[in-house]
């Protein structure tokens, strides 16, 4: 695992600085939960609202908002938790190949001996780590900053898991789609676009179409439905949202390897 | 004992799009020797290398080298490349690259590597994002050698190298193909490749045009004789020599441009007053540049 050694090294800064940030955004986020506690006229105020724009905030029939579940689920991980984790991913996952074949890194490094099975397996490798790594920080920020200030009062630990483990699963499968085509087309561009392209389609088509709309079928093959469906934090952990990802993601992952060892390096 | 061959090309032929990049090549280096692979700017050279390290696949023909593939491991184990432009990621020092391609190899022997870097006056410790082309350079050629490769593929090495490097860098050659090491060398000047090379193939718009000894290059180059002569300058006597190219005349010298043999230049003068014979080194460049215009030499 030498090539993935020295992504993992190669990534450390950034790295830091992206769980710095994360553990920033939770510190705010648990922050500002006693001052929405118990303000019964807010979820109220929720209630009245159309029903697209509820789910656009995260909002869960029969969970209210000012309950810790519903809080941390509508301002954490219906929106900003997974959307920072997954451009992290995304980016990680698009220079993984594409990145390091545009900068032209990656020839001399297959001048040694490695296959490009090798080195494309362990990069993926190594940028799946670094989103476990991510998503770990996370957990672990919500566990020791929740308390002080409540917010994971009626929230059971596996709950909580539960919500990780979807937001990883969410992370990956787009993580994954940037790498596939980093490694196909060898361009760190065409994977941010695609990847990111999938990611904001899914989550307007899960967000925007209500069930009534005709085509809300649609929202069943978003990611973001899997993940969204459930508030895990109050419901516990789906396995919709944790399992269909990694099976969409190791096809990506393989079908990208598969076109890289076969085609001519730029 | 049987020659070897250490690279074998057959037919090798690479197409992007409607480029012909290269064209049925044909190709054999055996182990030991200097192999010079000379031509102009996008002739093909570097797609060549590519395709021998299976960088790219060819879209006919096929290539061997150590008598495997280029995309086996094993044989990249025991090869050394040293690509025209050297990419890395700017922010890892030269320590950070070796240690790294140190690993994949297994291994490097610290103490040659150290000898390297002193050889190459190169600071170990500097990003290579920070270091001049000259530096960029010498950071290809020490990654290239760090393993002590049987067979080195080094595309135009020797650009943008001082005088003082170029030597520093042909001493090293020589000392590797002393312990039996063969070098594939790419470049796009001759007299990069004249002082280390036995053999020479030269390639035009991705075709091999000729393999020629560099001996037998250098007989074939034009060579310029100067006598200067007690009595007067006639040019009258040279002309119809055969050989002869051109004469001038001026001043008691005759100045002869001669092709091939200068047997029959030397008979001639016999019969003059010659008080001094200045020759001038033979002119490579101008054999080589007939081949590179195509004109059939």
């Amino acid at each position: 695992m030498i090539v993935a050694a020295r992504l993992l090294r190669d990534r450390r800064r950034s790295t830091l600085w992206w769980t710095g940030g994360l553990l920033g955004l939770v510190a705010f986020t648990v922050a500002f939960y006693p001052s929405i506690r118990g303000q019964a006229s807010f979820d109220q105020l929720v209630a009245d609202l159309p029903e697209g724009f509820r789910a656009m905030i995260g909002y869960q029939g029969g969970v209210p908002l000012t309950s810790p579940p519903g809080y941390l689920h509508a301002r954490l991980f219906a929106t900003l938790a997974p959307v920072v984790v997954l451009v992290f991913g995304i980016g990680a996952g698009a220079q993984a190949i594409g990145g390091g074949e545009d900068a032209g890194t990656l020839e001399p490094l297959l001048a040694n001996p490695v296959t490009r099975t090798r080195v494309a397996t362990e990069r993926y490798l190594a940028v799946v780590g670094l989103l476990l790594l991510l998503v770990a920080a996370l957990a672990v920020a919500l566990v020791v900053l929740g308390p002080p200030f409540g917010v994971l009062d009626g929230v059971a630990l596996n709950g909580l898991l539960g919500a990780c483990a979807g937001v990883f699963g969410i992370a990956l499968l787009h993580t994954s789609l940037a790498f596939a085509v980093g490694a196909a087309t060898g361009r760190r561009g065409p994977a941010v676009a695609v990847a990111t392209t999938v990611a904001v389609a899914g989550y307007l088509v899960q967000s925007l179409l209500t069930l009534t709309d005709a085509m809300a079928p649609l929202r069943a093959v978003t990611p973001w439905h899997w993940y969204l469906d459930h508030n895990m934090l109050a419901e516990g952990p789906s396995a919709a949202a944790i399992i269909l990802p990694v099976l969409v993601s190791l096809p990506l992952f393989l079908a990208g390897v598969a076109v890289f060892r076969r085609r001519d390096l730029h | 004992m049987p020659s070897e061959s250490v690279i074998r090309t057959w037919g090798l032929t690479k197409h992007f799009g409607s480029v012909r990049a290269l064209e049925d090549l044909d190709l054999a280096v055996e182990r030991g020797e200097v192999f010079g692979y000379l031509g102009p700017n996008g002739a093909g050279k570097t797609t060549t290398i590519r395709l021998l390290l299976d960088f790219i696949r060819p879209t006919s023909g096929r290539a061997e080298l150590l008598g495997g593939s280029g995309a086996d491991p094993r044989v990249r184990a025991r090869v050394g490349y040293l690509p025209a432009d050297l990419h890395v990621d700017r922010r890892y020092t030269t320590t950070d690259l070796l240690d790294f391609y140190g690993r994949l190899r297994g291994g490097h022997d610290p103490r040659w590597v150290a000898t390297l870097l002193e050889r190459f006056d190169l600071d170990p410790t500097r990003p290579v994002g920070e270091l001049s082309t000259g530096n960029r350079r010498k950071v290809g050629i020490v990654q290239a050698v760090a393993h002590r490769p049987e067979l080195l593929l080094l595309d135009e090495p020797s650009s943008g190298l001082d005088p003082l490097l170029q030597h520093q860098f042909q001493l090293l050659i020589r000392e590797l193909v002393g312990e039996g090491a063969t070098v594939f060398l790419s470049s796009h000047v001759l007299p990069e490749v004249e002082v280390l090379a036995q053999r020479v193939a030269i390639l035009r718009a991705g075709r091999l045009v000729t393999v020629a000894g560099v001996q037998e290059l250098r007989r074939q180059a034009r060579q310029r004789i100067d006598l200067h002569l007690a009595g007067p300058a006639d040019p009258a006597a040279f002309l119809g020599v055969p050989g002869v190219v051109e004469v001038h005349a001026g001043d008691g010298t005759l100045q002869l441009v001669v092709e091939g043999s200068a047997d029959q230049v030397i008979k001639a003068a016999a019969r003059l007053e010659v008080v001094r014979v200045v020759t001038h080194e033979a002119d490579l460049e101008d054999v080589f540049l007939r081949y590179y215009q195509g004109e059939p030499a």
